[in-house]
């Protein structure tokens, strides 16, 4: 009803209560002293009316005004009634028995007709008690269109109070069934927690692929898979017992035959005597999906993690081990568990503080990755360490991956394998040794058939002497290859003159490899001897010379060999003007296995091997090359080691 | 009119006893000690046969006689090789450059009096 009606309709209401009231004052007459109270009392009520009809229309749509309203006009109306005369207790009675009647009934037609039969058997009763044919029957009879008016009153203004408040519920009903229709998650309103469906929002039917039409005509249970059945019985106690249960991971059953996975969560709602289930659905096929990835990548990691034969732990930036792998449980033959808390060099070293060559230190100072080596005396093996930051979002330390590969093995093999260089060395050398050893051979033979024919004893001194000379020679060629294949041992070192190491290597390099126009320049200084063994210096000589000889190839060239004094160090060079390294391969020369040569020329260890026995000695190595024109390298053998 | 006859190698005492077996042969010896003197004496001298070592210091055996077996004059001298390279492919190599006889070190008196016999006496290659 429109705002402007109810207006209306609530003045014109009270315009006729005004006037029945005013009747009943006016002509009641009894016990009326004071006409002066009557006439104000019927004055501030018609002026109460006259107000309420300047008030805005707006008004009369909030409660508000009315229940004032109520009370001011129930107040007039006793006081009217009080000040009529004959104010007996059964009209009281009956005023707010219409009162009660009005306040509570909730049909509007079916009060005016309780109204209406008050008002009569009221009249009857007056009737029969003879009232309404005395003298002051006038007033008695007012009473009974009194009654019903006011009936009419009361009961207009509860019904419009009551009006409202059930559009306010229908509007906020419409809200609700918005956020019910658009919910993410799946809504079922049910009658009982397994039984009919009541109500159903969009998602249930867009997860479940029912429409609304269908679900309304299923019951809950039929919705969830066959094997949950059973297994929801306890579920469905709880919610009759408690009112509200949540169960996790149940399957249900779409339309199409497959299951989805949700959670369920079920509440009743109590609405006077009506009890509704809601039950809450969440779809968890995506999350289902999400977690199984997530749970997969974690085990392929933990797989990948402890799947690795080397030893693998995660750091706190304090030592402490936050994780590690099978192989260091193994390694220490021990359990996880015993690892984890524990400092890295506590458990792993049996140390009280960090080693002093841990890559993990520099990684914690630094965040920078780091690795070394370490050597074990207790059960002599060779570790390699490395050690990886884990940056937090903020570029902050959170962990250190600790990576241990024992290499104990490897080196023996690399060893093995720079022996067996060794001796693939000598095989090259050998045809060159052959020649050169059969050169002075023939001579001996040659020599002493001559001798066995000449009668002449002096010619035969001569003869005898030279072929002494080509045996002095073979001799001392057996001794250079001796040097050559020798493992140099602790006990082996000894003082080493770099110049003479540097004419034999020299030699024999010469008795390898015979191209006819390398012009060989010595720039020989007299150099401090250092603690080496001959053998090994010899080899990383020979190795440096045989290179240059096969750079300058058969076109011939120039090779230089130098040595000098430096301070606490001699430096030896080696430079040739071969064809030189590319700039691309300077960097990976050193390594083992790598050549340019062709499969069968050359293993990629010569250098490899020079490398590592100048490193032994605390030398360095450096190469300066260019294409084309030649190739310089430089070795610093420290003098500290002999003075000492 | 004695044969003359160049010897090339390296190796002094090689070159001694060779000599003193040739001459009491009766041939007439010339000495080279390395490849740039036996092209010297070759080109030099006329010779009825040249015995020559593989490996030498500044131009090799090989050298020696590829550039004796182009030179129009010199192609018909027979060589004989003697070295120390025993492989199969360095005698094959030989006998492609034109050697007439390979010898390897060490060697004895017998097989020098064969290879003479075979290059003075008939003159051909055992392979031909």
């Amino acid at each position: 009803m429109e705002a402007q009606d109810k207006k209306r309709v609530i003045l014109t209401l009270r315009w006729t209560a005004i006037i029945v009231t005013s009747y009943l004052i006016l002509f009641g007459r009894g016990r009326i002293t004071d006409l002066h109270l009557s006439h104000i009392l019927i004055a501030t009520y018609l002026l109460s009316n006259v107000l309420l009809s300047f008030l805005p229309k707006k008004w009369f749509s909030t409660s508000k005004l009315f229940y004032p309203l109520v009370l001011f006009d129930t107040g007039i109306i006793s006081f009217g009634m009080y000040l009529s005369e004959k104010m007996a207790t059964d009209f009281y009675l009956v005023f707010f028995l219409i009162i009660i009647f009005a306040s509570t009934s909730r049909n509007f037609k079916l009060l005016m007709v309780i109204g209406g039969i008050t008002a009569l058997v009221y009249g009857f009763l007056l009737h029969s008690w003879g009232l309404l044919i005395s003298k002051e029957g006038v007033s008695y009879i007012l009473r009974i269109p009194f009654i019903f008016i006011m009936t009419a009153f009361y009961g207009y203004i509860v019904q419009t109070l009551t009006r409202e408040k059930h559009e306010e519920l229908t509007i906020s009903e419409d809200k609700y069934r918005g956020l019910f229709e658009n919910a993410n998650e799946g809504i079922i309103i049910l009658r009982n927690p397994q039984g009919q469906i009541a109500d159903v929002n969009r998602e249930v039917e867009r997860a479940s692929g029912y429409t609304k039409r269908e679900l309304l005509q299923k019951q809950f249970l039929d919705l969830l898979a066959p094997p949950e059945i059973e297994k929801t019985r306890d579920y469905f106690e709880e919610v009759a017992e408690k009112g509200e249960a949540r169960a996790d991971y149940l399957s249900l059953k779409k339309k199409d035959g497959t299951f989805m996975e949700v959670d369920l969560s079920m509440k009743r709602i109590d609405l006077g005597d009506e009890h509704f289930y809601q039950a809450i659905i969440r779809d968890l096929t995506k999350q289902r999906k999400l977690e199984k990835n997530i749970r997969e990548s974690k085990r392929n990691l933990e797989a990948i993690f402890d799947g690795i034969r080397d030893r693998l732990s995660i750091q706190a930036p304090d030592y402490q081990i936050l994780r590690v792998n099978r192989a260091v449980a193994e390694n220490h033959k021990t359990s996880f568990q015993e690892l984890i808390g524990r400092k890295c060099y506590e458990a792993y070293f049996q140390r009280t503080l960090p080693c002093e060559k841990c890559p993990v230190s520099l990684t914690i100072e630094t965040k920078h990755p780091g690795s070394s080596i370490m050597k074990l005396v207790e059960d002599n093996t060779t570790l390699q360490v490395f050690s990886y930051p884990i940056l937090d979002e903020k570029g902050g330390l959170s962990s250190v991956i600790e990576y241990i590969k024992d290499i104990t093995e490897e080196q023996q093999l690399q060893e093995q394998l720079i022996q067996s260089e060794k001796l693939a060395g000598i095989g090259i050398l050998a045809s060159g040794v052959a020649h050169e050893i059969n050169n002075p051979l023939t001579g001996i033979i040659g020599m002493a058939e001559i001798s066995l024919e000449e009668e002449d004893s002096s010619k035969n001194k001569e003869y005898l002497n030279d072929i002494l000379n080509c045996a002095q020679r073979i001799g001392e060629i057996v001794k250079g290859l001796k040097s050559y294949s020798r493992v140099a041992k602790k006990e082996d070192l000894n003082s080493v003159d770099l110049n003479e190491v540097l004419e034999e290597s020299l030699k024999m390099v010469r008795l390898a490899v015979k191209t006819a126009s390398v012009e060989v320049v010595k720039e020989f200084q007299p150099v401090q001897k250092i603690e080496a063994n001959t053998g090994e210096i010899q080899q990383v000589f020979t190795n440096l010379i045989t290179n240059a000889y096969q750079a300058m190839g058969g076109r011939g060239g120039k090779l230089i060999l130098s040595t000098r004094s430096l301070k606490n160090s001699v430096e030896v060079k080696v430079t040739d003007k071969g064809m030189g390294i590319p700039q691309k391969y300077l960097c990976q020369i050193f390594d083992p296995f790598f050549t340019t040569k062709n499969p069968g020329e050359g293993t990629g260890l010569g250098l490899n091997i020079v490398y590592r026995i100048v490193t032994k000695y605390e030398g360095t190595i450096d190469v300066e090359s260019k294409e084309q024109i030649g190739t310089t390298f430089t070795i610093k053998f420290p003098t500290r080691r002999a003075e000492a | 009119m004695s044969k003359k006859i160049l010897i090339v190698d390296d190796e002094e005492a090689i070159r001694k006893f060779l000599k003193i077996h040739l001459v009491k042969l009766g041939y007439e010896v010339k000495e080279a000690a390395d490849g740039e003197q036996a092209l010297e004496q070759l080109g030099k001298d006329n010779f009825d046969l040249l015995i020559c070592d593989i490996m030498m210091p500044k131009k090799d055996g090989w050298e020696v006689i590829k550039q004796c077996k182009s030179n129009p004059k010199m192609k018909n001298i027979p060589v004989i090789v003697l070295t120390a390279k025993d492989q199969d492919s360095d005698m094959f190599k030989g006998y492609d450059l034109g050697a007439n006889y390979y010898m390897t070190k060490p060697f004895t008196k017998d097989q020098l009096l064969y290879g003479l016999k075979l290059m003075f006496e008939e003159n051909v290659s055992p392979l031909q």
